[in-house]
């Protein structure tokens, strides 16, 4: 707008990737064993330039350094899909996770985990595809549900996403009695977690972050006029139809992406925006990209906390998030009765 | 001056129902064009189909001379602003990021509001009056504010016609005749605007013409005085009304009397009624309602209490404006009087011309009520009035203070007395 927001917006961004930075070098610094960040930005710049590995490098190349990449790159997923789907229905209580999405795609990731699973090299292509038409085919289905007494409101929406997230859960369990060989495997998945992280996962996540980012991070000015509801968004020029169906689209994307790689992860996509929104304010020009890496951030730590807190136990990070993040509904749902 | 938004034939709805049938209207720049009707009739539905929020099912219309259809979301958004009923805002943004949005329509993709567009947007809040709220979060600002926000968000558009749809509704009374006194001038700047109201006095103040929507149908419009009549009120809002010159902005002013199928009393007798100016209206009314059967006694035409009497559909004796109570007309109100079981004089004042009522009243006296004394402050008439009521006080009628106490006189009359002769 003016040379001082966008001084703002270049400042804001600058600090969170910053602190992004930070903590990545810092989740990559500790665990098991603990290294230096002289040594990791060695051993990164080592195998970038494909000079020969010095020992030690194995743990921070293959193993912490991919995990902690996912982690940022699940976050982001899930944040931005969480200001996405709070702009789109106008209301701070909606989340991949809450709506239904998460346990869509987790459904459609099984299915594909399940009918691939002799064919390990297909699981690539094939876990985010089906991720993606959960995430669409639930988003679809919550939404019709909540709107067939009428105006989408806040307490259909929610009561809709859990009806379809129990629903989605049962189906998903009977999938996995037929498959027993798999069921271990996919019942630490469900919970959430990055203990299989590895490059290939990383190289999975990140187009889909990138195409699920495209439509959004583009049309910022849009999603603010989403915020008005669709019929003033109408009168103000925005082909609200169409351009909700591209945002519903780039939501499941991202939800799809994070899914396929981590399994359910919640609050996330809720709390980030949320405490975004108090840094920034609701303009989505800073709001997405703050969320976004405010997200990435929220989870390289969450995952640092799931690694270490109970070492050498490690906890799946869905419940780290959910021990902060489902408080943090509540106080949001309670308040929001008092602003009634 | 050339029409900017017509309708013709055009039906509108929603899916599976069609609200209002081959609508015909033309709103020209530079023109206010009111839209009236009851809840539910399909006023907003006009408007919203031409914004996209309800379906335009057969006939067409159009902006500026292009059909609705030709346009997409985002030129219609330049040529229409619109005022909803109710502005949401449950975001934080700022009065100025919120009336930016306004300028949506006339920014390229990826492109943000520049100088030009603040200028603009400052310029339509200070013409609002929000100028001042500019940098205050619109989640706490009042229902008022927010509307007249929501006006200059439109008028940020730049639109060549304005819809609003009952945009003063949540406002007070300094910034509802504010934001229409505006939104006049912007109509005499160019501007068409086509407007949703429910306060008739208002519609018929500030609309060129008007348009009248009910049982799904919408009339030809036409002047406030030609439209908003008493026939009108009785036939769409089912509401009796005395509909007169507003003398002030020289257009109607609309007072309800009752709704059809409202009198419930079950009071039973005849009560003559003499007042003017006003003095009885009240009375009137509250009689009519409570079951009595009332009449009233001679009065000019134009007189206040003569047009509620008219509008009641009381008997009575019409003079012509400024006419005087000549021989004849006292002869018929003083055979009112022999019918009436009691006869109240309101706290009128008596002049040459209306002294004949008085007159008439001569042997009723037992069963008459006066309102307030009669004395030099009350009597025009050289002392005539004053020696005719000491005439009927000294023959058993008697003086209240007031219209209440006169009313209770009236129960106990009306109570006591046997039934008079019937109506012949």
């Amino acid at each position: 707008m003016t040379a001082s927001t966008r001084m703002r917006r270049v400042t804001v961004i600058t600090v969170l990737l910053a602190a992004l930075l930070l903590s990545m070098v810092l989740a990559v610094a500790l665990g098991a064993v603990s290294v230096g960040a002289g040594e990791i930005l060695r051993a990164a710049g080592r195998a970038i330039t494909g000079e020969p590995r010095a020992p030690g490098d194995a743990v921070i190349v293959d193993i912490r350094l991919p995990r902690v990449v996912l982690a940022a790159l699940v976050g982001a997923c899930l944040a931005a899909a969480g200001v996405l789907y709070q702009a789109l229905f106008r209301n701070p209580l909606a989340d991949p996770y809450i709506l239904g999405m998460s346990s869509g795609a987790g459904l459609g990731a099984v299915i594909a985990l399940t009918l691939t699973a002799s064919a390990t090299a297909l699981r690539f292509g094939v876990v985010p595809a089906g991720a993606f038409a959960g995430a669409v085919l639930t988003i679809f289905l919550v939404v019709k549900l909540a709107s067939l007494r009428g105006a989408l409101d806040v307490t259909s929406l929610l009561l809709a996403g859990v009806a379809i997230s129990y629903a989605l859960s049962a189906i998903t369990s009977f999938v996995m009695v037929f498959f027993r060989e798999s069921m271990a495997s996919v019942v630490f998945w469900m919970m959430g977690g990055l203990t299989a992280a590895s490059w290939s996962y990383v190289l999975m996540v990140i187009p889909m972050l990138v195409l699920g980012l495209a439509v959004p991070m583009t049309s910022t000015r849009e999603l603010n006029l989403m915020l008005l509801g669709e019929e003033r968004a109408g009168e103000l020029g925005l082909d609200a139809e169409r351009y909700k169906r591209a945002l519903l689209g780039s939501g499941a994307l991202l939800v799809a992406g994070a899914v396929s790689v981590s399994g359910l992860i919640g609050f996330v996509g809720l709390m980030t925006p949320h405490m975004a929104r108090l840094i920034v304010g609701p303009d989505h020009r800073l709001l997405l990209p703050a969320s976004t890496i405010g997200g990435a951030i929220v989870m390289v730590l969450a995952d640092l906390v799931a690694r270490t807190a109970l070492a050498p136990v490690e906890i799946p990070v869905g419940i780290v998030t959910a021990f902060v993040g489902a408080p943090f509904f509540i106080w949001l749902l309670v308040r929001r009765k008092d602003h009634r | 001056m050339s029409s900017q938004l017509s309708y013709v034939n055009a039906s509108v709805g929603y899916p599976g129902i069609t609200v209002v049938r081959g609508a015909t209207l033309d709103v020209s720049a530079g023109e206010v064009v009111g839209l009236i009707g009851p809840n539910g009739a399909g006023k907003s539905t006009l408007l919203r189909a031409v914004t996209g929020g309800a379906r335009l099912s057969e006939g067409s219309i159009s902006l500026g001379g292009n059909l609705l259809e030709t346009l997409d979301v985002n030129r219609r958004a330049r040529f229409v602003g619109v005022v909803p009923q109710q502005v949401g805002a449950t975001f934080a943004f700022t009065a100025l990021e919120f009336v930016l949005m306004g300028r949506h329509p006339h920014l390229g993709r990826l492109q943000h509001a520049g100088a030009h567009d603040i200028d603009i947007a400052e310029h339509v809040m200070e013409r609002t009056d929000t100028l001042r709220l500019a940098a205050e979060p619109v989640d706490t600002l009042s229902g008022g504010d927010l509307q007249r926000l929501a006006l200059a968000q439109a008028l940020a558009q730049e639109p060549s016609v304005l819809l609003l749809d009952e945009a003063t509704s949540h406002l007070d009374l300094n910034h509802r005749l504010q934001v229409l006194d505006l939104v006049r001038d912007l109509a005499d700047g160019g501007l068409a605007v086509l407007a949703v109201f429910h306060d008739l006095d208002l519609a018929a103040r500030f609309s060129d013409r008007i348009g009248v929507v009910a049982t799904g149908v919408l009339e030809p419009a036409g002047a406030p005085a030609s439209v908003i009549t008493a026939d009108l009120l009785a036939r769409v809002f089912g509401v009796r009304a005395v509909v007169r010159p507003e003398v002030v902005t020289g257009s109607v002013s609309v007072t309800p009397v009752l709704r059809e199928g409202a009198v419930s009393g079950d009071r039973d007798g005849r009560v003559l009624v003499v007042g003017g100016s006003g003095t009885a209206a009240g009375l009137l009314r509250r009689l009519h309602l409570e079951g009595y059967d009332v009449m009233v006694a001679a009065l000019n035409r134009g007189d206040v209490d003569q047009a509620v009497a008219e509008t009641l559909g009381l008997e009575r004796v019409d003079l012509p404006a400024f006419g005087e109570v000549d021989g004849e007309a006292e002869e018929v109100v003083s055979c009112l009087a022999a019918r009436a079981d009691a006869i109240v004089v309101c706290e009128v004042p008596f002049g040459r011309a209306n002294l004949g009522n008085l007159r008439a009243l001569g042997k009723a006296a037992s069963r008459m009520v006066f309102v307030g004394k009669m004395g030099p402050e009350r009597d025009f008439s050289d002392g005539a009035a004053t020696a005719l009521a000491g005439d009927l006080l000294a023959h058993g009628a008697i003086t209240v203070a007031d219209i209440d106490e006169a009313h209770a006189e009236i129960v106990r009359l009306t109570e006591h007395a046997p039934a008079r002769s019937p109506d012949p």
